[in-house]
């Protein structure tokens, strides 16, 4: 599967800022998340990208997307109704093309030489079908992810044949639905925040939007768990960090990962210990 | 599936090991049969060595039953009798630690040093049996931690772990608080009977032979409620502080727990079952025990700062006991209701899902290892709808059982639709079937360990009874598919009739074979069958009638029910009156709604109990009889008020009490030699003696009319129904020659065989307490005396004591310093936490404070079976045989249980001749023989009372046990007390009652703690420890002037039968077959 585009999700009013939260990169130049993300796509190779918004962030958004701007597209959504529904509304932009998912609300770190995007989608261009990005997370984490089971692809043990998906499992549930061998005890595969899917996904969308009730929401997960019942779906482990910038001190860390990852890492951690031996206990 | 010794010579190794079931299946007693001593010692050493190194669980717990099984079954006859062994103590302790296989490596060291014997068999038979269940119990608690879905909570130690958040719908709050979540679900009924083939061990063994069918059933009592209805329910809320408040409605009881350590703490109170709900459900998971983590911040992770959760169960008042696991049921109805809160279930609402009911399964058996408790997976069977074939399924490849045990833990369960049992067939079930609960109370747990032992025996009739339930089980389907109850009906019968007893006969008793008979005489053909629910009956139970007089047959079985009672309430333990059920079957299986009304949406019990009047868990419980009536008992029955201030007093100060039982460290305790006793209990040992001249002096005494039997009947067998309060002279222990028997006929058909055989009826007394003396009259005049020829006197007590609350004292004394049986993990958590509540209790309620919140009879006690020869002579019973017998010369006294005494001839002129003035019977020691014996103190023969015994270890360098069965010369006995029987004959009071008194004030006191039971609410039953005094016939041998002497007599003689787990053995071991021979019943 060859990708061009990319979808990236940013219309929760309450997370609409994030992307637009400026950090320092690792080569030490100030620019917005929305930015830094953006390069990571268009470095592994994408051409285009939409961004589904809330209403009157317009502005704001093209100006952290910075010297992308031209290829981006943005999608107001005008109500939050769900990350399903906010990913269909990007439908007319992807058309009948497979695409790349990202939450806008988190930066992905590599630790190779290629990011995180490129990772998927190396093998994305391996197969027919959706990919998505997963990584090793703890049970005490998992009422905040989708989470996957199934079996390891016997030559690419990073890869896995999704059999299940559920999102948001207890324990209770991922230990009897979701196991992958592999994993250390109490750990299970969940959504890595990148995802590679195939026009099949929309068009799942579509009927589901039709069938929505008013006021209700639509997400994500039970759409992908529906198609990778129907079809082979894979994963992939990621070989990175992601960074949820919303989250309490997930943009210090964030930060801390770019400035740690370029040429100013020893000015970084003298900083960290001067800081930490002067500040009061 | 074999694992190893594939070079074993060993014939039974090969059966353990072989890939072919014939022989797989091949009984252990045909084996050993073939056997010599030297044989089965040689298949012992093989077996040891396989056990120790089989990889396969069963295959290692089927050789440690073997060896349990040659130990007390197979080989002892086969040993040299008489001959005397030592148990090591070292060994013994370790014993009783748990600590089963060096136990047995130093048992099996002293067979090497001294050679078999009985006592060592007997002490390798416990250690064998110990270690298969700890085997079993430890891969149970394995599997139950490895199925999936239970894992997580062994692994989670702290709060901000917790991965559980209580459902969005629990949070939102509505005018009356937050929305009230209420699980409904119907207790289960096993129409098949298994067979008792859900026992996990059992269906881990042989999945194939573990099927069920099971039906979901809503309960009203009838009469007294208006519809049936799912009995068990359980409500969960959201509440706004940070505490889980638990309420159990039946049990009127509330605990408000802001610590973690509290959850854990099960016996602390009545909540016990909600806590294991609590952590079973992972609420609170059992990973974080002992964490030291505060509760409040693991509730702020699940359900938000600040909150907690509300937990209530009710059952509906139905009684405890009913076999319908009611328990199980409420437990799994908790998990449900909590894990659905908490979105370990996808429906909130409604039924559950497949996948949903397997896990709340899962959950619900380990919620009863997490309580201590045991049972089988069939007893969930609530939380599924209507019937269903439940079956053991064999281990695959994903499974965690798999290679360990052929099974798996857990089951599969077919819900039958209705092409396969059709409206009609179910309706027709529904109007043929009586349901009852009978009152009665018992412990179901050796039953169960009964029934593992012999199935992993392969015992050859046992096997065979399986086979058949199996088959009977395909009949019931097929009945039950075509609507056929009467066919249905029969087959219940022949099964109950059948297998059932056949392989546990204790699956019965006298009261379930009145009202069978009760209600085949009333109904005839339209009585079609029996139903056993169950472990055993006479608790729940169905009996089955054509459906034109079902309405009618449920107004008789009350009443046939009553009637039974009435008469045998005194014999068997019940702890509450018969209740008629009525019931349907339920078609959902567990369902959930979610209400929003509030406090509204709780049970009406829920309000009584929180009202601010209400609320006292301790408030309404027990049958108290008032004061007024006790102190008319205690005037009635001799109640010596001073010695009882006295004895107060002395406890209090620390003068007595168990510590002080003991004789002084610095007595010296040695073995008696072999000139302070005549052997007799062997053949070999018995030639040594002139017997010939002994039987003629003996059998002309006894023509002569010069001897009586007395049989102590005045205990309520504290052991035989754990502190009930029934007599237990009267209880119909077991069938015998084709009846059910008391301990009074078979004592009675003893003296009548020997009455008869020298020409002169034998006078046969029953000495009675407060408790026993009316019930015996009453029930010897029902039988009639069972046609005793001879005399037969029931001499009445006079004398009684006042139970006291126990000293925390002495409650450690017998808790931490007296050597016990350690429980298995969960057990012992259990047992621990329940005696420090008993601790607080009795420090609340008064140390050496008068014990009376319970029943009168309840709260008085027995003296010690001292004083029941002094009573026959107080109250005149020994006169009147005087007057009628004055040829009367010698007594045969002996206890209640030990039912191989008879007034044998050999031995009674045995006794004449040696001059004695008593004549105690002793036995060689087992294992379970404790309890003092016969031993030299400080250089002279005397018995030792186990309490008396400086220390335990003493008690193991002792070759005998005391029988207490004694010859007494009687005017002997009198010359002792200072008496001659013309002063008897005159009654002399005055001289009577000093010559007692002095005679009485020269034996030790005894401290005891002894177990009542208390009972409340609907067949709740409590145990409480209290203390009493007692004084002891067996110390009569340490005064000089008694001239005792001792006779070492067969075991099958001198043995007691003290606990119903004894019954299996007794009637396996040749025992029951023993006491037929000595006993004519007509």
């Amino acid at each position: 599967m060859k990708l061009r585009k990319a979808v990236v999700t940013a219309a929760s009013p309450a997370e609409s800022h994030l992307p637009l939260q400026t950090l320092v990169d690792p080569e030490g130049m100030s620019r917005p998340a929305l930015e830094i993300l953006l390069d990571d796509l268009f470095a592994a190779g994408l051409e285009e990208a939409a961004v589904v918004i809330c209403p009157g962030t317009r502005d704001a958004y093209l100006r952290a997307a910075g010297p992308h701007g031209e290829r981006l597209t943005l999608i107001e959504q005008a109500e939050p109704r769900g990350y399903g529904h906010a990913v269909w509304m990007a439908r007319n932009f992807t058309a009948d093309d497979p695409f790349v998912l990202l939450v806008g609300d988190h930066l992905f770190q590599s630790r190779r030489e290629t990011s995180c995007v490129a990772q998927l989608l190396a093998v994305a261009a391996t197969h027919t079908g959706c990919v998505s990005g997963v990584q090793p997370t703890h049970e005490s984490q998992l009422h905040l992810y989708g989470t996957i089971g199934g079996r390891r692809v016997p030559a690419s043990p990073s890869i896995i044949e999704v059999a299940n998906m559920v999102e948001k499992p207890t324990p209770t549930l991922a230990e009897q639905e979701l196991f992958v061998s592999g994993l250390r005890a109490g750990n299970y595969y969940c959504f890595f925040g990148i995802h590679a899917l195939t026009p099949a996904v929309m068009e799942r969308l579509d009927r589901q939007v039709a069938a929505l009730s008013e006021g209700e929401t639509l997400g994500l997960t039970p759409t992908l768990a529906e198609l990778a019942r129907s079809e082979k779906y894979l994963a992939v482990e990621i070989d990175g960090q992601r960074f949820n910038i919303g989250e309490r001190y997930g943009l210090l860390r964030a930060q801390l990962s770019l400035a740690l990852a370029g040429p100013h890492r020893d000015e970084i951690l003298t900083m960290l210990i001067e800081t930490t031996a002067n500040s009061r206990a | 599936m074999s694992s190893s010794s594939s070079s074993s010579k060993s014939r039974l190794v090969g059966i353990i090991t072989t890939g072919d079931p014939s022989r797989r299946d091949t009984d252990l007693a045909e084996v050993c049969r073939e056997l010599d001593a030297g044989g089965l010692l040689a298949e012992c050493a093989e077996l040891d060595a396989f056990r120790r190194d089989a990889e396969n669980l069963y295959e290692r717990v089927r050789a440690l039953f073997f060896l349990y099984a040659i130990h007390r079954f197979h080989l002892p006859p086969k040993l040299p009798a008489g001959k005397v062994g030592r148990i090591p103590f070292a060994a013994y302790e370790y014993l009783l630690r748990r600590r089963f296989a060096e136990a047995i490596d130093g048992f099996l060291e002293a067979v090497a040093a001294e050679g078999p014997g009985d006592a060592l068999s007997s002490a390798l038979a416990s250690a064998y049996h110990e270690l298969a269940f700890q085997t079993l119990a430890d891969q149970v608690r394995r599997s139950v931690r490895t199925v999936r879905g239970n894992q997580w909570m062994f692994r989670m130690g702290h709060p901000a772990d917790h991965p559980l958040k209580m459902r969005r719908e629990m949070l939102e709050p509505g005018a009356g608080g937050h929305p009230v979540l209420r699980e409904r679900t119907p207790v289960r009924m096993d129409l098949s009977h298994s067979g008792w083939s859900d026992i996990f061990f059992l269906g881990m063994d042989y999945p194939e032979g573990a099927r069920v069918l099971n039906v979901s059933v809503d309960l009203g009592v009838h009469g007294r409620d208006q519809e049936t209805k799912p009995p068990v329910e359980a409500y969960l809320r959201v509440i706004d502080e940070p505490v889980i408040v638990l309420h159990s409605v039946d049990l009127k009881a509330t605990a408000r727990i802001d610590n973690l350590g509290e959850v854990f703490d099960f016996a602390k109170d009545y909540l016990g079952l909600l806590k294991a709900a609590v952590i079973a459900a992972g609420i609170v998971p059992p990973g974080i025990e002992g964490s030291g983590k505060r509760l409040e911040r693991l509730l702020e992770r699940l359900v938000g700062k600040g909150r907690g959760i509300e937990l209530v169960s009710s059952v509906n008042d139905i009684p405890k006991g009913s076999r319908l696991a009611v328990s199980t049921n409420l437990l799994a109805a908790l998990i449900g209701v909590l894990m659905r809160a908490t979105g370990q279930t996808r429906s909130l609402t409604g039924p559950l899902e497949e996948s949903e009911r397997r896990l709340v399964l899962a959950r619900a058996i380990l919620g009863e290892w997490i309580g201590g408790s045991g049972g089988g997976w069939q007893d969930s069977g609530g939380v599924w709808p209507g019937i269903k074939l439940i079956t053991g399924e064999t281990a695959g490849e994903d499974d965690p059982e798999f290679g360990i045990s052929r099974g798996r833990l857990m089951p599969s369960h077919h819900v039958f639709d209705e092409n396969e049992i059709p409206d009609s067939a179910r309706r027709a079930l529904q109007d043929s079937l009586v349901l009852v609960h009978g009152g009665m109370a018992q412990n179901v747990g050796p039953i169960l360990e009964m029934v593992t032992e012999k199935y992993l025996l392969r015992s050859g009739k046992e096997w065979s009874g399986r086979q058949e339930a199996l088959e009977l089980l395909e009949e019931l389907i097929d009945a039950l598919k075509r609507g056929d109850i009467r066919t249905l009906g029969r087959a219940t019968m022949r099964n109950f009739r059948g297998p059932i007893q056949t392989i546990i006969p204790w699956a019965t008793n006298l009261f379930t074979e009145t009202l069978i008979a009760r209600a085949e005489e009333r109904f005839g053909d339209d009585f079609w069958g029996f139903w056993m629910l169950g472990g055993m009956s006479g608790g729940g139970m169905g009996f089955i009638f054509a459906p034109q007089r079902k309405a009618e047959a449920q107004e008789a079985m009350q009443e046939i029910m009553s009637e039974a009672k009435s008469r045998l309430q005194y014999a068997l333990p019940f702890a509450m009156d018969p209740v008629v059920y009525d019931f349907a079957i339920n078609p959902d299986g567990t369902t959930a709604d979610l209400r929003h009304d509030g406090h509204a949406a709780l049970p009406a019990g829920y309000h009584r109990l929180t009202a601010p009047q209400g609320g006292d868990s301790e408030e309404g419980k027990g049958e108290s009889g008032g004061n007024g009536s006790l102190a008319g008992m205690l005037e009635a029955h001799g109640f010596d008020s001073k010695l009882h201030e006295q004895i107060r007093a002395d406890l209090r100060a620390g003068r007595i009490g168990l510590a002080q039982n003991r004789l002084s460290p610095a007595t010296v305790i040695e073995d008696v030699r072999a000139e302070d006793v005549m052997d007799v209990s062997s053949p070999e040992a018995a030639a040594r003696h002139d017997l010939e001249e002994a039987e003629r002096i003996g059998a002309a005494a006894l023509g002569a009319g010069e001897v009586a039997v007395v049989s102590l009947a005045a205990g309520a067998g504290s052991r035989w129904t754990g502190g009930a309060g029934t007599c237990k002279a009267l209880n119909p222990f077991a069938p015998i020659d084709g009846a059910y028997r008391t301990f009074i006929e078979t004592h009675l058909a003893k003296s009548r065989r020997i009455g008869r055989r020298f020409g002169a009826p034998l006078p046969h007394l029953f000495t009675t307490s407060y408790l026993t003396t009316g019930p015996t009259q009453a029930f010897l005049e029902s039988v009639g005396n069972y046609g005793y020829e001879g005399p037969l006197v029931v001499s009445p007590g006079r004398s009684v004591g006042l139970r006291m609350v126990p000293t925390e004292r002495d409650l450690r004394f017998a808790w931490e310093e007296m050597p016990q049986q350690v429980l298995d993990e969960q057990q012992q958590k259990v047992r621990d936490s329940g005696r420090a509540a008993l601790i607080h209790w009795a420090k609340s309620a008064g140390e050496a404070s008068d014990y009376t919140d319970n029943l009168p009879l309840q709260c008085l006690h027995p003296v010690g079976h001292f004083f029941e020869v002094p009573n026959l002579i107080l109250n005149g019973t020994l006169r009147g045989l005087l007057e009628d017998r004055p040829q009367l010369r010698t007594l045969l006294l002996h206890n209640i249980d030990t039912l191989g005494a008879d007034a044998d001839p050999v031995l009674l002129g045995l006794h004449r001749r040696s001059g004695h003035g008593l004549t105690y019977e002793v036995i060689t020691r087992r294992l379970e023989d404790r309890g003092g014996g016969l031993a030299r103190v400080d250089g002279r023969p005397r018995l030792v009372e186990g309490l008396a015994m400086p220390d335990e270890e003493c008690e193991f360098a002792l070759s005998y046990y005391n029988s207490l069965t004694t010859w007494i010369d009687l005017d002997h006995f009198l010359g002792m007390c200072g008496l001659t029987r013309e002063q008897i004959l005159s009654d002399d009071e005055a001289a009577v009652t000093a010559g007692l008194r002095g005679l009485a004030e020269r034996l030790p006191t005894y401290i005891t703690i002894k177990d009542v039971k208390k009972r409340w609410g609907h067949g709740q039953e409590d145990v409480f420890p209290v203390t009493q005094f007692e004084k002891l016939w067996g110390d009569l041998s340490l005064l000089p002037e008694a001239r005792a002497g001792y006779f070492v007599v067969p075991r099958l003689r001198g043995q007691q039968l003290k606990d119903p787990a004894q019954l299996d053995g007794w009637l396996r071991d040749g025992s029951a077959d023993h006491v037929s021979s000595l006993c004519e019943w007509k």
